[in-house]
This record gives structure tokens, C-alpha cells and sequence, in this order.
């Protein structure tokens, strides 16, 4: 793995440290946990009472009401659960695009938000999108004890998923990081990330590069996944129809992701550190 | 076509054109830069021929501007011409400058004649009019004028001295100012060589007269012992038989009156002696047509006698060379300060003067030729040693000294130049074994000698010169100052060396060189003036129609720099408001 991604990495950890994941009320299920969820369990908190009906626990009937009613009734208790974070990383190559920050960005986005997670009690997953979805190996330590994560395929994550769907945990909180520059309607990816989800977040992370393309002057613009290449002479006209295009790219997610109920967010890979409060915004975040 | 390469600026601005370009080709070649998606990039893009290598360059706004700049530049520094149409031409007027202007036909002279024309022709005066004096050389009178008072005026330098009229050279002048646009008229007092003109923009008049003319065409005095030696020589211009009287005075006191019948276009060449004391010799004929060339003058000739000292220990040999100087007559009687030294001795004799070491015979050769002689050296002059036997030491030449004769590589006579000028000659040469002091080579040889060393002696080299020739005066440094004989008067300050003293009036000039004064006579010598047999009146050729149109060059320059200005105005306008593209 890139020495400056396991940097990253550790320096997201770092900062993770001081944030806790938001977690919706709607999430508060899931495996047998520490942190009290939405449904009767089996943990201290009391809840409610309800009649007793066969099959129930007898070490749940309430003998002083029976004693003073005389009819049997059960002492119900709120469950504790584990809610769990599914990371979905764009592992294309677009997100190591040259001369930008974006991979170590990202690296540092997922470790921050795993830390944040751990310090919400999650559970977490991080799927790196390549060849069909991969969970990165050693993706429930600690950060700094990932490995593999590398940016370099050349499918972009809807095309990862069409080859090997990730297996998401029901009712988890699911974040995708990724660019979002592939063509093509969002709205069936973002279907198939929010089915059977809590929340869904989309953190759109650009390169500075991407947002301020050259002023001007004759460029050869190179796909970085694909190798295509045209050229293109830019002035001022051309300079407003790429931010244009950029804009409208990123309105056409911001209302897929409004009709399926996600957050999206945009941050700038050099502007990491300063742009975090967007991530508090989207109630992604909460100071721990 | 624009000749660049006369035109240093303009080669280097057009050496810019490629740079520039170069400047904008490497700036504007297509740069590979990775993006993370063609997706934003999908719009207005430049169709890309399939396999295509050439594209087309996006070069912007200002690049054409710049260039179109330096073109403009690099014209104007071409120094542009165009031609503008005139509708009237100006005037170059060619006048003959020579004495034969001067011949008077019904009281009026042939100059007199011609400037009563041109006062004419100044009634509808030319848009400008400029002259040109056609003597020896021709040439051109200040700037042009505009009308008859300012024409007078200059008109005022038109002498008619000049002992020739260099008419074509005058015209081929007239037409290189005048760029073969200019009218030009020649005024002169005899018919062009070619009587069909073919140039339409020369007018040719005559304003002379075919007039019997007796002349003196040659006068010289030399010195002849201790008398002087006078030529006359008087011609007859005329048709017929002519009988005139001469009369030769030496101040109010006539040397001689001779009655002289020279036949038709004959000569007749008095020669006669006077007294060296003799001042001023005035010789004059009974005024004719041309009375300029009836009279000259003639001075004295300049002696010039040089001091020798012989400082020879060998009694026959210090008397061979006194006797060979008193024979040459060109020695002066006394020898203190002496300007020459012959002697023996290695060591520099005098302080100013030259020296002829005579080698000792130590060692001697017999040498009977072939001699080799450097012909071009004053001391050269007449020798000629046929059978001449020369006896010398056989030796090498010594450093810097250039060997003047030769016997294979033994140097006899050698001569070298001081830093003060002074002049050292060394003669190898031992008479007991040779016969050269008894050839003529030998007083020739010393006269020569003693002729060199006299005209390297300040003063005048010629008392009496033609006219129009330049008189040489060799100076000592002191300011000059030349009168001439109509009283004007030229100062030239300090002048080492030689100083070529113009002639252009007839008559005594007076040289005045610190407290010494010389004075020289200029006669008006020159048959082909004095001969006005071709002389005539008449007009040869016309200009064409006046009003014709005619083409001008003008400069064009401000026109390009005007045009590159404003195209650098507008490209600091477009780069101000970033509307260049780049």
C-alpha cells in the first residue's frame, strides 16, 4: 500500500478521534450490542407491559401486579444492539488522479469515519470497489491495520457492483466516498445503496483539478481509467461550460439522492481538514 | 521588394517573425494533462480526424496582433518609399564653369548671356531649382532655390575659372539628385558631342560664338644657371593668318616686344632668358575675344640649395663628391647647419639633417650587374648603370633599412626614415675599383640626391602653376595663410607636411608661413578653352510637357510606424481587459 495512503490513514484516525457517527433512530438495530435499540430486548432498560401470552419468559412476569390484579403480565425491556457503518469506497482510478490529493483524502475520509463509528459503538464494514465489491481486508481493526487499499481499477463503482454486489447489513448507516465522475443516471445506484439501509451518505470528494479545470490554453485531457484522450482548446467559453457540466453533474446526484432519501455532500481533496464541518452538517457527524 | 539585407534593422525584426511563432507553437502545443473523467470534457470538442498528425493551432487574438505588429515594423524599418504623382518637376541647372564662358561677343559675355536666360526662365520660376558648376569637377551649389533673388545670389559663385567644363560628369550628378525625375538644363557656350539628345529631361543651350582667338596656351620660367629660362608658347585660333604684338615686362621695364604672324590654328614658341633678379615677369598680347588668356605672369622660379657638409677623411674621395656637388648647382655656398652630411663615421651627424654614411671598402667586390633598382625612388630617377662596375663591400643589409640598389643581395645604396623624419642613406660603394663616378649615373645620382633634399625643405616646390592645378607647399607647422588675388584670404592652421593649395583665380597668391612670405602666379593655360572655334548659340533637346505627371518617392515610414502603434495600443487595450485569449 502507498506509504502517503497509510499516512493518511493514520491521520484520519487521528482525527476521527474527536467525532462520533450519527446514528438514526431508524438504525437502532442490528446484532446484540451495548447501545439500546429501538425494539424489546433483553437488556436493563424497562419499557413497557403487556399481557402475558403463552411462550413468554416467565422470568418476565411481573408478580406484584399479578398479585394485585391477579392477571398475568409481562415486564418488557428495551434491546441493546450494534449499529453498523457500511464504508463504500470508489477504488477507480480517478480517485489517485495525479497532481491531486484524492486518494489520501479518501483514505482519510474512511479512516475518520471508522473512527468516528467506533466511538459510536458500530460495527463497520469498508468495501473498496474494483472487481465486484471487496471488503478491505482487516477492515474491523483499526485503521492503520488496513491493507490493500488501493485506488486503481478502471470500473467505476456502478460497474464493480454490476460484477459482485457488496452484502450490506441490514438497517446499517451506509457512506459512499467516491468522485461521482461516470456518466449516467445515479438514481439506480443510489436505489440499490439505500435498499435495506438506515441512512445513506454520499461524500462526493473532488480534486482541486477537478473543479478548476486550466484557464486556459491547448490540453490533451487524458481519462485516467479509460485512456481516452481529446483535445480541447479552453478559454473563458469553454471554462464555463465545464464548470457547467460539473454543476449539473453534481445536481443530478444531489436529487437522486433526494428522492432515495440521502445526503450528499462535496468536499475538495486539498481542503480536507477545513471542509469536515460539512460532514457535521449532513448529521454524518457528531463531536464526540 | 524590400532589400532586406541592406537594412540591419529590418533583417533583425524579421528574425523576430520566426521566434515569435516559435514562442506561440511551443506555447500552444496540446498538453497532456490526466483527468479523472472525460465526463465534464463532453462538449464543443474539436472533431480529431481519424489518424490525422497535423492540427490545426488555436493561436489567439493578440498572437496575430503581435505579428502583424513586427511586419509593420520590419517594413518601416526598411525605409518604405511610395511614389506620389507630381504635376511639376523641379530643376537642375548645370553651369559651365570654364574661362571660355568668359569670351565676349557684341559686349556680352557667353556667362552674361546665359544668366540673362535663366533671370527669363524665373519669371514662371520652377518649384525648385538647384545648380550645379560644371569645372574640372562639378559642383553643387547649396540648397535649392525658389526664386530669382535667392538664384542671383548664388549665381554670385559662377566665376567662369575653371580651366575645364566636366559637363557630362555634371549631368550624370543632376541626374542621380534629381532620381531622373528633374528637368535639367545645361547653359554652356558650345553644342553637346551628340547634337540628337535622347534624354527627354535635358535641355542643352549655347550662348557662345565661334570667335578668332589669340591665346597663350604655355608660359614656364626655370632656372638656367643663374639666368632664368622663359617659354611662351602663343596660339592661333582662328581661320586665318594673325599678326600680334607680345609684349614682355619685368615691372614697368619691357624685356621684350615681338611682333608675331602666326598662321591659321598655328603656334609660335618664344623661348628666351632673363636675369635670375628678374621679379616679375609679365607677358601679354593686344586684347581679343578672350582676354583672360592674353596675359600671364611668371615669377622666378624657386631654388632651393642645399647645405652640405662633407665630412670625408679620404682626401680624393671628399673631392670627388665636392665636385659632384658643385656641378649639380644645387649646393649651397655655405655649409653651416648643414641639411646633409656625408661622411664615414657610424655616429649621427647633425641634428636635422640627413646623412649619406659611405661604407669603408673593407672586403671589396667588383660588381658589373645586373643591378636591381627600385625605380620608384627619388634617388632612382634617370640612373641607368648600364657597364657600370661597382665596387663594394660585400655585406648584408642592416635592420631597417630599405635597400634602394642591389647588386644579388649585397645592398649598395640603402636608405632609412627616422622618427624625426630625417632620412639616412648608406652608399656601399668604393671608387678605387669602379667606374661610376666616371658614368653620368654619377652626378645624376647626386643631383638627385641633392633634388630629393631640397623638396623635403619647407616652402614652396613651384612658383608659377595653371590654372586649376594644385599648388604643393611643404610646411614646418606653423600656421598658413593663403591670400589670393582677389584679396580673399584662407588661414590654415598648424599643418605638418604637405599642404595642396587650391588655384581656382588666376593672378599672384601670397603665402604667408610666420614671418616668411612666398608668392606663386597662376595663369590661365588651357587650349582647349582658349580654342573657341566650336563655340556656338543654339538649342539642343527639350523637356517634355511640363505638365506630365511624374512620380515622387516619398518616405512612407510614418505611415507603418503610425499603423504598428496603433496595433500596440490595441493589444494593450486587449490585454488590460483580457479579451486577448491569453
Amino acid at each position: 500500500m502507498d506509504p502517503a495512503i497509510r499516512q493518511a490513514l493514520n491521520h484520519g484516525e487521528r482525527l476521527g478521534g474527536r467525532y462520533a457517527l450519527q446514528i438514526p433512530q431508524v438504525a437502532a438495530s442490528g446484532w446484540t450490542g451495548s447501545r439500546s435499540g429501538r425494539r424489546t430486548g433483553s437488556s436493563i432498560d424497562f419499557q413497557d407491559y403487556r399481557e402475558y401470552e403463552p411462550g413468554d419468559d416467565l422470568r418476565f412476569i411481573d408478580w406484584g401486579i399479578y398479585a394485585r390484579s391477579d392477571r398475568l403480565t409481562v415486564k418488557l425491556f428495551r434491546e441493546e444492539v450494534t449499529p453498523h457503518l457500511d464504508l463504500i469506497l470508489d477504488g477507480s482510478r480517478s480517485m489517485n488522479l495525479e497532481n491531486t490529493a484524492k486518494a489520501e483524502a479518501a483514505a482519510g475520509i474512511a479512516a475518520l469515519l471508522a473512527a468516528a463509528a467506533t466511538n459510536a459503538q458500530c460495527t463497520r464494514s469498508v468495501w473498496l470497489s474494483g472487481e465486484g465489491f471487496q471488503r478491505l481486508p482487516n477492515d474491523t481493526s483499526p485503521s492503520s491495520a488496513w491493507d490493500s487499499l488501493e485506488f486503481n481499477s478502471q470500473r467505476t463503482p456502478e460497474q464493480s457492483y454490476e460484477i459482485l454486489a457488496p452484502k450490506f447489513r441490514r438497517l446499517g448507516v451506509r457512506v459512499l466516498v467516491s468522485d461521482l465522475l461516470w456518466p449516467g443516471n445515479p438514481l439506480p445506484t443510489l436505489r440499490r445503496l439505500r435498499d435495506g439501509a438506515a441512512a445513506l451518505f454520499v461524500i462526493q470528494l473532488l480534486g482541486r483539478d477537478d473543479v478548476n479545470p486550466p484557464e486556459h490554453g491547448n490540453l490533451r485531457a487524458a481519462d485516467c481509467e479509460t485512456g481516452e484522450e481529446i483535445e480541447i482548446y479552453i478559454d473563458a467559453t469553454v471554462a464555463r461550460q465545464y464548470a457547467g457540466n460539473l454543476a449539473r453533474l453534481q445536481q443530478s446526484w444531489a436529487d437522486a439522492c433526494r428522492q432515495c432519501g440521502a445526503r450528499m455532500t462535496t468536499l475538495v481533496a486539498e481542503e480536507l481538514e477545513q471542509s469536515l464541518g460539512e460532514l457535521e452538517s449532513i448529521q454524518l457527524l457528531a463531536p464526540a | 521588394m524590400i532589400p532586406f539585407l541592406t537594412y540591419p534593422l529590418a533583417l533583425l525584426a524579421l528574425a523576430s517573425l520566426p521566434a515569435l511563432a516559435a514562442i506561440y507553437i511551443l506555447r500552444n502545443r496540446f498538453r497532456r494533462r490526466p483527468v479523472s473523467s472525460l465526463v465534464l470534457w463532453r462538449f464543443n470538442v474539436q472533431s480529431k480526424p481519424g489518424g490525422a498528425k497535423i492540427h490545426r493551432l488555436q493561436l489567439p487574438l493578440l498572437f496575430f496582433l503581435e505579428l502583424l505588429g513586427l511586419l509593420l515594423l520590419v517594413v518601416a524599418a526598411a525605409g518604405p518609399h511610395w511614389q506620389l504623382p507630381q504635376s511639376t518637376r523641379p530643376l537642375i541647372v548645370v553651369l559651365d564653369d570654364s574661362f571660355s564662358m568668359r569670351a565676349v561677343h557684341h559686349d556680352l559675355s557667353a556667362q552674361a548671356r546665359a544668366a540673362d536666360f535663366l533671370e527669363k526662365l524665373f519669371h514662371q520660376p520652377p518649384p525648385s531649382t538647384r545648380f550645379i558648376l560644371a569645372g574640372t569637377q562639378p559642383r553643387l551649389l547649396d540648397a535649392p532655390v525658389r526664386g530669382w533673388p535667392e538664384a542671383a545670389k548664388l549665381l554670385a559663385q559662377w566665376k567662369c575659372w575653371s580651366p575645364g567644363a566636366a559637363i557630362d560628369s555634371a549631368i550624370t550628378l543632376a541626374a542621380e539628385i534629381g532620381r531622373q525625375q528633374a528637368n535639367i538644363l545645361v547653359l554652356t557656350d558650345h553644342g553637346p558631342a551628340d547634337e540628337k539628345i535622347s534624354n527627354p529631361r535635358l535641355e542643352w543651350r549655347a550662348f557662345g560664338a565661334p570667335l578668332d582667338n589669340l591665346a597663350m596656351v604655355n608660359a614656364s620660367r626655370t632656372a638656367f644657371g643663374d639666368q632664368d629660362r622663359c617659354l611662351l608658347e602663343i596660339a592661333n585660333y582662328s581661320g586665318e593668318l594673325r599678326t600680334a604684338q607680345l609684349l614682355v615686362q619685368a615691372g614697368s621695364n619691357d624685356v621684350q616686344r615681338t611682333t608675331l604672324s602666326i598662321g591659321a590654328r598655328g603656334e609660335q614658341r618664344l623661348v628666351f632668358n632673363i636675369p635670375a633678379a628678374t621679379p616679375l615677369l609679365r607677358a601679354s598680347l593686344e586684347p581679343d575675344a578672350l582676354v583672360e588668356d592674353n596675359d600671364v605672369r611668371l615669377l622666378p622660379p624657386v631654388r632651393k640649395r642645399v647645405r652640405v657638409q662633407v665630412a670625408l677623411t679620404n682626401a680624393a674621395w671628399s673631392s670627388l663628391i665636392n665636385q659632384t656637388l658643385e656641378a649639380t648647382g644645387l649646393r649651397a655656398a655655405i655649409s653651416d647647419q648643414p641639411e646633409l652630411v656625408i661622411h664615414e663615421s657610424d655616429t649621427m651627424a647633425g641634428s636635422n639633417s640627413w646623412s649619406l654614411r659611405w661604407l669603408s671598402p673593407a672586403g671589396t667586390t667588383a660588381y658589373v650587374g645586373p643591378f636591381i633598382l627600385d625605380n620608384s625612388h627619388p634617388l632612382a630617377m634617370g640612373l641607368t648603370l648600364e657597364g657600370v662596375v661597382w665596387a663594394a663591400a660585400a655585406c648584408t643589409n642592416t635592420s631597417g633599412e630599405i635597400p634602394i640598389l642591389l647588386a644579388g643581395n649585397t645592398p649598395l645604396l640603402s636608405a632609412r626614415e627616422d622618427a624625426l623624419g630625417r632620412r639616412h642613406l648608406t652608399l656601399n660603394f668604393n671608387p678605387g675599383l669602379s667606374t661610376l663616378q666616371n658614368t653620368p649615373d654619377w652626378p645624376i645620382l647626386f643631383w638627385n640626391l641633392l633634388q630629393w633634399r631640397a623638396a623635403e625643405s619647407p616652402g614652396l616646390r613651384e612658383s608659377n602653376a595653371r590654372l586649376g592645378t594644385e599648388v604643393e607647399l611643404k610646411t614646418t607647422g606653423e600656421p598658413i595663410t593663403v591670400i589670393r588675388p582677389d584679396d580673399t584670404s584662407t588661414v590654415f592652421p598648424k599643418t605638418g607636411g604637405d599642404l595642396a593649395l587650391e588655384t581656382p583665380l588666376p593672378g599672384l597668391y601670397s603665402v604667408l608661413a610666420g614671418t616668411s612670405t612666398n608668392r606663386f602666379a597662376v595663369n590661365p593655360l588651357a587650349a582647349d578653352e582658349s580654342d573657341l572655334s566650336r563655340c556656338t548659340t543654339g538649342q539642343w533637346g527639350a523637356w517634355s510637357e511640363e505638365t506630365e505627371r511624374r512620380f515622387q518617392e516619398t518616405s512612407a515610414v510614418w505611415i507603418f510606424g503610425l499603423a504598428a502603434l496603433a496595433i500596440l495600443v490595441t493589444h494593450l487595450y486587449l490585454l488590460a481587459a483580457g479579451k486577448g485569449g491569453r
